[in-house]
């Protein structure tokens, strides 16, 4: 038994920090939300905040991809069938005005697999599960911190993956004053063989 | 260590390692990142509507109501208002505003009509209290007597919101001094506008 015990732990500590082995990968991030707040978007009963109300982006202002990178003749296509990893996606922002909730969420299994048919899908018992995208927080908005050092999950998923929406919520106090804003906001992509 | 003793611990193992996941990222540390992550930003731009929205509570019966007694009236005697003053103590002002260009804004206050000779219109802010709002109170507390030439009830102030409702905001007192018992014209308002 003490055997087994040591054989588990570290089979699972392996998978935990192993990393190094993992394959470089590049994350795409495309589109830039704009969030325009119209007259319909304006609290409309005197005394109360205006971040009681709140505006969505589009479905999709940015979309973001990871896919591994190709070595020499190999594709990224193949490397992405024959190395499937987990992909946490982590999300913040830096210079949002004070006073502002900058939410972000995306849906279950949003994007395209990359590639959409993989040999991995197969396989009776998948390592890492299924080539699947799961959304923090059920799917339901998430608080962007805006914070420089620090993000917080907004999704986590299996394989290479293209094309997943993200959608923003903007929830302005009345003590932020009007105008135009510029904010930055930050996606960062951690690659793990976890289980 | 007894066998039940190596499961838990084997479990507990388990644990750390699926359930331990962060959800929060410190990503400034590129170690975290680096081997087979990501890290891409893109840019949003916000758009803010000024704000600036006023309300008398309670709202919409807030109607004052002024005059004589019918059922003390007696043939022969004086017709005279109740005392020759009356006051009101339960209008409460409610504001959201939030500032353009960080420009402050006042609270007015007028009427639509002249005040009929013989009666004389008061408007005093007796107390401002916040529940659930957030301003800085910065009324003008002296009794103004009402005309349509616009005064002053509130000075100056930045973005905020009073919450909204009776007992929150700007507590008012309106004294009508009306020795004659004479009438409003129909359609007589006090107009509070804030800019």
């Amino acid at each position: 038994m003490k055997n087994l015990f040591i054989i588990t732990v570290s089979f699972l500590l392996s998978f935990s920090y192993s990393q190094a082995q993992i394959l470089a990968g590049t994350l795409n991030v495309t589109g830039m939300p704009s969030f325009t707040q119209s007259v319909n978007a304006v609290v409309v009963e005197a005394g109360i905040d205006d971040a009681t109300v709140g505006f969505e982006s589009n479905f999709d202002a940015t979309k973001i991809g990871f896919v591994l990178d190709p070595i020499l003749l190999v594709s990224s296509s193949l490397l992405c069938e024959q190395n499937v990893y987990r992909y946490s996606v982590y999300i913040n922002s830096v210079n949002a005005p004070a006073n502002i909730i900058l939410e972000a969420k995306t849906t279950v299994n949003s994007g395209i697999r990359f590639p959409t048919v993989s040999i991995y899908d197969t396989l009776l018992i998948k390592p890492l599960g299924q080539r699947n995208l799961t959304p923090s927080n059920g799917g339901n908005y998430i608080v962007v911190p805006n914070n420089p050092t620090q993000a917080v999950k907004i999704m986590e998923f299996i394989g290479c993956r293209k094309d997943i929406p993200i959608q923003f919520r903007i929830k302005p106090s009345s003590l932020c004053p009007a105008g135009i804003y510029n904010i930055e906001i930050n996606y960062t992509v951690i690659a793990s063989l976890t289980l | 260590m007894k066998n039940t003793d190596y499961i838990l611990a084997a479990l507990f193992t388990l644990c750390f390692v699926v359930c331990g996941a962060q959800e929060i990222l410190n990503v400034t540390i590129s170690s975290n990142f680096i081997f087979g992550g990501g890290q891409q930003s893109n840019f949003a731009t916000l758009s803010l509507q000024p704000i600036a929205i006023i309300d008398a509570e309670p709202d919409p019966s807030n109607t004052i109501s002024f005059g004589l007694n019918s059922s003390t009236l007696e043939a022969g005697l004086p017709a005279t208002g109740i005392g020759g003053i009356a006051t009101n103590d339960n209008i409460w002002l409610n504001y959201t505003y939030r500032a353009s260009n960080l420009a402050n804004a006042k609270i007015y206050v007028r009427t639509n009509q002249i005040v009929p000779a013989g009666i004389v219109l008061k408007i005093q802010v007796i107390t401002a209290t916040s529940i659930g709002g957030s301003f800085i109170a910065n009324q003008n507390s002296s009794p103004i007597t009402l005309s349509t030439t616009e005064q002053i009830l509130i000075n100056s102030f930045a973005s905020g919101y009073t919450g909204n409702g009776l007992g929150t905001g700007y507590n008012l007192r309106i004294t009508v001094e009306n020795q004659s018992g004479l009438s409003l014209p129909s359609g007589f308002e006090i107009i509070y506008e804030i800019k």
